[in-house]
């Protein structure tokens, strides 16, 4: 599962999955190439006494996560953070909201991994804001991407059927 | 001795009275304003009064409905804590008058010490040194002047009625005077409705050192030796130790006897504290204000002393003769105090609210006095104290090592705390070393260490708030199906080892 996170200002990009009874952790910090990714054994994240027992990298942490969804505060050995945390289906409905997180003036970008299931416009068409742009499939539904203002194409970095990351440029302006 | 006492105050202290009687087989009525209902003192206590809505000034503050109730429960004393009406001295007499004890001193003794200029004065008297100043009330901005070259600068403007920080002013060269002047005679009006301010000289290496006094009705009294409450935000106390680590034995001797003759030079009852300006460059000393009441940080005059200075207080107020004399009374070891505040740790913005998960620290030499719990809702009307951790060391190394192992321990959640700040300042040169002084945490602490959350790998809290919302999706998934968890945890575990061997 794939969540983005924000925390002190700086982005993060992190996947969650299971493997045989560990969770594999994937964490990405913006502006860095490396993935350091986790083996966190099932037991090693376990609720006791009400709360959540941490042992990470052998350090033994007690943690409480306290979540409405968007906003987090994780609290442990006195401390706390305050982050927000978008799981896929927000991720799904900033991408649709904005033409992509993390998109701007100059570029369309994937707002979660996906597969792009068409193309609607050409290199050099002038599209105006909120005209569909391509299609792209990610949590088993279809989404239409939309230009975010009145934009030219200046190139297409992706075609049908490729399979694209989170973060990915799709189109340029 | 008493046969029951009434406790005028709420949160942790009046589980800290609660408690010295129940040591000493006394039953207790506690107070509460209608969101204290389920506060850790109306659980203690034997019996519980509601006397009003949530602000202190409609409940804790109400002497009348107070004395209502202790007539009513049938009480015979009444402690008031620290706060609220324990320093009022109408509130004393008006007890006494209703024919129950008050656990303090007497009206005259808060009257006397209540008002800084005329405590003072009494202090003078007494031959207890005064930081050189006005010698009183400066009314004009001309006399401001004269009194400024006398004395010398840098100076300190105060409003005589002002605490807290507020209707306080540091002036550093004459050109500053006026408006400095001016400000903080407004805010006295503002705050304290009494415009009246002293100037005194500043002392730029000041530490706040403090002597502990026991007074009986009999003539006698003891000090029960220092402690050092210099590490302050805001001018309120976050970090207390007994011993100092910077008072030497000749003065801290010479301290304790000026105390002894002050409180008997005032026939001074019950406990009491001495506040002293200490100079760290000059180890001079001068007199600040007397608290006529228990301090927030006696417990840790209690560590080093071994007495329980609430059974004291009670037994005082009976009648009885100190328990004690000057010579039983040994500074044994090192205590150390941390408030723990429910509130944003650089802000110092409150922080309200449900306390999710409470696990308080313990084991050896480790005390904790608070009145919250797990599902505790902290309201927004009282302060943001929520609970002091206390250590004791042979040492000051070893009390210190203590409390950040107790600090460690310590698992609140739900709301902000301070522990962040407390972990960085005893991680702090200055601390450490004793020399810190008053503007420690404003100066020194933001130098070094001027990130409070770098102690705890960022990594920690992003992994677990992933993970947790990775089950939480999933969970919301698998409520949309009917399933059943049928497989133990047992069988869970056994399938497990099968896939490992």
């Amino acid at each position: 599962m794939y969540f983005e996170a924000l925390l002190k200002k700086k982005k993060y990009q992190i996947n969650v999955s299971k493997r045989d009874y560990v969770w594999f952790v994937q964490l990405k910090e913006e502006g860095s190439d490396e993935w350091d990714e986790f083996h966190i054994p099932y037991s090693d994240f376990e609720e006791a006494d009400n709360i959540i027992s941490f042992i990470f990298n052998h350090e033994s942490y007690l943690v409480d996560v306290v979540s409405d969804g968007l906003d987090c505060q994780v609290y442990s050995r006195g401390s706390y953070r305050d982050l927000k945390i978008y799981n896929d289906e927000m991720l799904l409905h900033e991408s649709l909201k904005s033409g992509g997180m993390g998109g701007n003036d100059s570029s369309l970008r994937a707002g979660m991994p996906g597969k792009i299931v068409k193309i609607l416009v050409n290199e050099g068409d002038e599209v105006a804001a909120g005209k569909p742009l391509l299609v792209m499939e990610a949590m088993k539904m279809e989404n239409e991407m939309k230009a975010p203002s009145n934009v030219k194409i200046t190139k297409l970095h992706v075609k049908p059927g490729d399979n694209v990351e989170s973060g990915a440029t799709l189109i340029s302006f | 001795m008493f046969k029951k006492v009434l406790i005028a105050n709420r949160g942790e202290i009046a589980v800290r009275v609660i408690r010295a009687c129940r040591d000493m087989g006394i039953p207790t009525v506690a107070v509460y304003s209608d969101v204290d209902r389920y506060s850790q003192h109306v659980l203690l206590a034997n019996e519980a009064y509601e006397i009003g809505p949530a602000p202190s000034v409609d409940s804790y503050l109400r002497d009348d409905k107070i004395i209502a109730v202790a007539k009513k429960a049938g009480v015979d004393a009444i402690h008031p804590g620290y706060g609220f009406l324990s320093e009022r001295a109408f509130f004393a007499k008006a007890v006494e008058a209703a024919g129950i004890a008050f656990i303090g001193p007497s009206a005259q003794n808060i009257e006397a010490m209540g008002d800084k200029l005329s405590a003072i004065k009494l202090m003078r008297k007494a031959d207890v040194p005064t930081v050189p100043g006005s010698n009183g009330a400066v009314e004009t901005y001309e006399d401001a002047q004269k009194v400024a070259e006398k004395i010398g600068y840098p100076i300190m403007i105060k409003a005589s009625a002002g605490g807290g920080g507020k209707g306080m002013r540091v002036v550093h060269k004459p050109e500053d005077l006026e408006s400095a002047f001016r400000a903080a005679k407004s805010e006295g009006l503002n705050y304290f409705k009494d415009d009246t301010v002293y100037m005194e000289r500043f002392i730029t290496n000041p530490k706040h050192i403090e002597i502990q006094i026991f007074g009986d009705k009999h003539g006698n009294a003891v000090h029960l030796f220092e402690r050092e409450c210099s590490v302050q935000r805001r001018h309120q106390k976050i970090i207390e130790e007994s011993p100092s680590p910077s008072v030497p034995e000749a003065v801290k001797k010479k301290m304790g006897e000026v105390a002894v003759h002050a409180a008997k030079s005032i026939g001074y009852v019950g406990a009491g504290t001495f506040e002293f300006i200490f100079d760290n460059s000059t180890k001079e000393f001068f007199f600040m204000e007397m608290n006529t009441r228990l301090q927030v940080e006696h417990p840790i005059t209690e560590m080093v002393t071994g007495f329980d200075l609430v059974k004291e207080q009670l037994s005082v107020a009976a009648g009885n003769p100190l328990s004690f004399k000057q010579e039983d009374v040994k500074q044994q070891g090192h205590a150390i105090e941390c408030r723990i505040c429910a509130e944003d740790p650089e802000t110092f913005i409150p922080s309200p609210g449900l306390v999710r998960r409470f696990r308080p620290p313990s084991g050896p030499h480790v005390r904790v006095e608070t009145y919250v719990y797990s599902g505790y809702d902290i309201p927004i009307y009282y302060d943001p104290m929520i609970a002091k951790v206390v250590t004791w060391g042979q040492t000051r190394d070893e009390a210190i090592a203590r409390m950040k192992r107790a600090l460690v321990e310590f698992t609140l959640t739900g709301v902000k705390s301070n522990i962040v700040l407390h972990n960085s300042i005893l991680k702090s040169s200055k601390f450490l070393d004793g020399s810190y002084t008053t503007q420690f945490c404003e100066k020194d602490l933001k130098v070094e260490q001027p990130d409070l959350f770098k102690h705890i790998d960022d990594k920690v809290f992003l992994i677990a708030a992933a993970i947790a919302s990775y089950k939480n999706r999933e969970t919301k998934i698998d409520n949309s199906q009917i399933k059943i968890e049928s497989t133990s945890r047992w069988k869970q575990v056994s399938r497990r080892h099968a896939m490992r061997y």
